[in-house]
């Protein structure tokens, strides 16, 4: 019997043919292009117990993943055997919504999470990109954000409590339930925003939020990228509370229009939003707006998701992703010097800023002789890197080409916190079970 | 330790011989925090001004194999600073200095000694003010609140301090110096400040911090309701929440509560009310209006028997000075009180507190109520004499039971105040074995010799005796 069926022959034993994906599926799941050897899809903690416990027996290594969007973000790995993704622990455990917080499997999908929210005027306030595929499970260990992170955080702002399977298999528990706890230590923090490095994470108890009477995104064009950012400061210096306010450049989402331009995100009771919508308007024409437009109903639904979707990868075409942390007066100055350094470079950039959080996604797209050109990309990609560490921030390419992320390190440096980093990894996954080599400085 | 102790002149050589304490009398200010009834003498007190000191501090104490402990202004109500051990008080007093105020980023940088308030008083005339606000902010540092991962009446929709730093410097309990996150919302690798934030002073101390500044709202909604009932009260908490509103506050306080501040302060609450909220609602004006109105309705439905909004803003202080003057009206009440902190699901708030009632009944020990309703954050005020032992006992069984309930209804055994000393028993109500383990884990990662606050948060195989396990 080959090495292969060996091992599908084991895993069946713990997980059934059914927590097994076929083998020509694999390649969905590859890192790197490295096809996992299997790819596990266990349906309870014990399952999970079981397969950890095969893999440090047998000498694999496990990826945990959820919807497998954000699988990529990483150093290329050395091996991929085993990936193990909770897709299938998809429950809502506990749902009270007179507490506003609700406990569920990592493996629950954001969207099917919003629409059983939805029934009670309830949701989760995060937005981040790949929405219809995503897990919580995902979401917690990527510290997943979108637009909206300006009115209503991260998942780190969320995220109450979870339960995780330590790669000795023990399950545990942080934080809890309730909106306030600071019973011991916040380990929330420590999983959250750790790529699957220290343990899988199996359940999570979030922080909800009413759904708003209504929701209005509006769009706003400039002639060029400092009055945009102008306008945006000065809505961020004033007493509206939108929900996002996002300046992009070479490129809006789902209009074609080529100029600068500043999308804002509005909720709440109407009456708010009609006076913000006001605000919002007086300030742009007094700034020099050259096209204000509302959008509500389907089409604003279709632009805000657009929005969010701005750093995904289509399938097949080459793409590069950065994103970058700023304070957000740093943030004009850094698009503008990426757009210069890039303005003859044979791609296309198009960027993001989220104003309010600092946040710069930029996307390389349409190389082109229709292939990444490795050398080229990197030094751009490090002369970037150097901007922002110059101004206190730090830059991750999210996506990229195999070849491309072997020249670079996806991360950047994390400077001398890294011995207490390397020592949060060896004490919690002592025997290098997960997700090994990929995240910052080869943890 | 004796005076002449090789390791007081080498203190003293550190940060100068009048920046030191070592005699008993002085030394006895220290010996406790708020919750006064848990005393331990520190051996010295040292009042270092820059990291450098305090990491020259730190390495002398490794050098002693001496306990070091962190203080801020010692309000904790867990007994987080106490030297349980003796050895080393580290005062932060003197590091007070806001260091940087960036109004266009919505950041500042300060000493961890900078008290809570003077932040939002620095900022306020640029129109913006520093979130957490715990009731102590008048005296609490800045230091202190990353410690507890404080709260406060406006964490129900601003959260508590953990969302609000964005970068820390510490003193390592080796002694280097090290920066974690810093002015940008996010940095790669493990997020090191946030498990910082709430690790109560033992994984190192705390030089500065990065914090958010928020824009000021532009205008608040401030209501007061008196009700006949707890219950009342309570199910007008969880009805604002189920209509989708959530307010900027939403405080209780109980008959027992509102006569005691009554008395010595004459807001004029009726002082056979049964319960009083306040509920304040904050941000853009426009709809305010109807969300109050709404608000007033749900008061209605729920037998409220008066009303009162604040007109202007001195009258909406005149409210928060009700509910913040509370603390100091107990002294009213008994000789001595514990402030109880538990955290149970909103919905759980009438069950929890009917059984508080009963279990003060069980045991003739007066509980008062004033709490972040709005969290489901209780504070059971725990009345007695401490004088009298019996009524000690009564009171440690009294304290069990209320956080038992709170673990029993699906909430934790501490929603701001810590576990310290005072709560280390009560750990294995809410924590397997197995979570204390990597707990203890990741305190060795931070504080492998054990020197940097010992005798904290964890329970002892004597707390697992006294809750039966
Ligand atoms: C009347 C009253 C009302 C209160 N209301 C609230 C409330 O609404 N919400 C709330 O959350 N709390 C409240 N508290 C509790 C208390 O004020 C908070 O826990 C506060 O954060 C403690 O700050 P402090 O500076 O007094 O810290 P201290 O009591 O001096 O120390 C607390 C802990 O922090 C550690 N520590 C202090 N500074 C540092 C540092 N720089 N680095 C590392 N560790 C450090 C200490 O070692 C100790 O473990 C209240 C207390 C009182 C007396």
């Amino acid at each position: 019997m080959s090495n292969s069926n060996q091992l599908h022959e084991n895993l069946v034993q713990i997980v059934d043919e059914a927590g097994l994906l076929p083998e020509d599926q694999l390649s969905r799941y590859a890192i790197d292009d490295i096809n996992p050897q299997a790819v596990v899809l266990p349906r309870s903690t014990h399952e999970i117990q079981e397969v950890l416990s095969y893999a440090a027996d047998s000498a694999l290594s496990v990826i945990p993943a959820g919807g497998g969007t954000k699988l990529g973000v990483g150093n290329p790995p050395d091996k991929v055997d085993l990936v193990l993704s909770t897709s299938r622990l998809d429950q809502v455990l506990e749902y009270e919504p007179g507490d506003l917080t609700v406990t569920v499997e990592a493996g629950i999908r954001l969207a099917a999470l919003q629409a059983k929210l939805a029934e009670h005027g309830q949701y989760l306030p995060l937005d981040p990109p790949y929405a219809d595929r995503c897990t919580i499970g995902g979401i917690t260990a990527t510290n997943a954000s979108g637009p909206s992170r300006f009115r209503y955080g991260s998942a780190r702002d969320r995220v109450l409590g979870m339960r995780v399977v330590q790669s000795s298999g023990t399950v545990i528990k942080s934080g809890g339930k309730v909106v306030k706890n600071v019973a011991g230590y916040d380990l929330n923090k420590l999983y959250l925003g750790s790529f699957g490095t220290l343990g899988v994470i199996t359940e999570v108890s979030l922080k909800l939020q009413p759904l708003p009477e209504i929701e209005r995104t509006i769009l706003l064009t400039f002639n060029d990228v400092s009055e945009t950012v102008n306008v945006a400061s000065e809505i961020s210096g004033s007493q509206l509370l939108p929900t996002s306010l996002n300046l992009f450049v070479n490129g809006v989402p789902l209009t074609d229009s080529p100029e600068p331009c500043l999308l804002i995100g509005l909720d709440g009771p109407s009456e708010t939003v009609e006076w913000q919508i006001d605000a919002v308007k007086t300030v742009a024409q007094q700034n020099g707006a050259i096209g204000v437009e509302l959008y509500e109903g389907q089409r604003q639904q279709e632009l805000q998701g657009a929005m969010c979707a701005f750093p995904q990868v289509g399938a097949g075409t080459p793409t590069v992703v950065c994103r970058a942390n700023l304070r957000m007066t740093d943030v004009s100055g850094f698009i503008n010097t990426a757009l210069e350094a890039n303005e003859s470079a044979p791609w296309r950039m198009r960027a993001t800023g989220l104003m309010g959080s600092g946040v710069v996604y930029l996307v390389f797209s349409e190389f082109s002789n229709g292939d990444v050109p490795v050398e080229h990309t990197a030094e751009a990609i490090a002369n970037l890197r150097e901007a922002a560490t110059n101004v206190g921030g730090n830059l991750i390419v999210e996506s990229a080409p195999t070849a491309l992320k072997r020249q670079i390190d996806v991360w950047g440096s994390v400077g001398r916190s890294f011995e207490l980093m390397k020592s949060i990894k060896t004490k919690l996954d002592p025997i290098g079970l997960l997700n090994i080599g990929r995240f910052v400085g080869g943890i | 330790m004796k005076e002449n102790d090789p390791l007081i002149s080498e203190l003293a050589n550190i940060v100068g011989s009048e920046h030191v304490i070592t005699d008993p009398t002085s030394l006895s200010v220290y010996e406790c925090d708020g919750a006064t009834v848990f005393k331990a003498l520190p051996d010295v007190v040292v009042f270092p001004t820059t990291p450098q000191e305090i990491s020259a501090i730190v390495k002398l104490a490794n050098k002693h194999n001496v306990p070091f402990v962190a203080r801020g202004a010692g309000t904790g109500l867990s007994g987080g600073m106490l030297t349980v051990n003796g050895g080393i008080i580290i005062a932060l007093n003197r590091m007070n200095r806001i260091l940087e105020i960036d109004i266009a980023n919505q950041q500042a940088v300060v000493e961890p000694g900078v008290v809570n308030l003077w932040l939002t008083q620095a900022v306020q005339d640029d129109g913006y003010y520093y979130a957490p606000d715990p009731s102590s902010q008048q005296a609490c540092s800045i230091g202190g609140n990353i410690a507890e991962n404080s709260g406060g009446p406006h964490t129900l929709k601003y959260g508590v301090t953990s969302n609000h730093v964005l970068g820390l410097e510490v003193v390592l309990t080796d002694g280097e110096i090290v920066e974690f996150g810093g002015a940008v919302e996010e940095t790669p690798g493990y997020d090191i400040r946030g498990v910082m934030i709430g690790s109560e002073g033992t994984f190192g101390i705390v030089t500065k911090a990065v914090v958010r500044l928020l824009r000021k709202p532009e205008g608040y909604q401030t209501l007061l309701g008196v009700f006949e009932t707890i219950d009342d009260a309570s199910n007008v908490v969880s009805s604002i929440i189920a209509q989708g509103i959530i307010p900027a506050a939403l405080e209780m306080m109980d008959h027992f509560v509102i006569k005691a501040v009554e008395e010595a302060f004459h807001w004029g609450f009726p002082l056979d009310a049964g319960a009083v909220l306040i509920v304040e609602l904050d941000g853009i004006k426009a709809g305010m209006q109807g969300q109050a109105e709404q608000i007033t309705e749900i008061f209605n439905e729920n037998n409220c028997r008066e009303t009162r909004y604040a007109k202007d803003e001195e009258d909406r202080q005149q409210i928060w000075k009700s509910r913040k003057s509370a603390f100091g009206s107990f002294g009213r009440l008994a000789p001595n009180y514990i402030t109880q902190d538990g955290v149970v699901p909103r919905t759980q708030l009438p069950k929890v507190l009917r059984r508080i009632a009963e279990i003060s009944e069980k045991y003739d020990i007066p509980i008062a109520n004033v709490f972040h309703a709005g969290d489901g954050n209780i504070h059971p005020i725990v009345l007695f004499d401490e004088r009298d032992e019996d009524q000690c006992e009564r009171v440690e069984a009294v304290n069990m039971e209320i956080l038992r309930a709170c673990a029993e209804a699906g909430g934790t055994i501490t929603g701001e105040h810590g576990i310290g000393v005072e709560k280390m028993d009560y750990m294995p109500l809410i924590f397997s074995p197995e979570d204390l383990a990597v707990m203890a884990t990741v305190k060795d990662i931070f504080n492998p010799s054990g020197l940097c606050n010992p005798g904290k948060i964890f329970p002892t195989a004597e707390s697992y005796a006294k809750l039966g396990l």
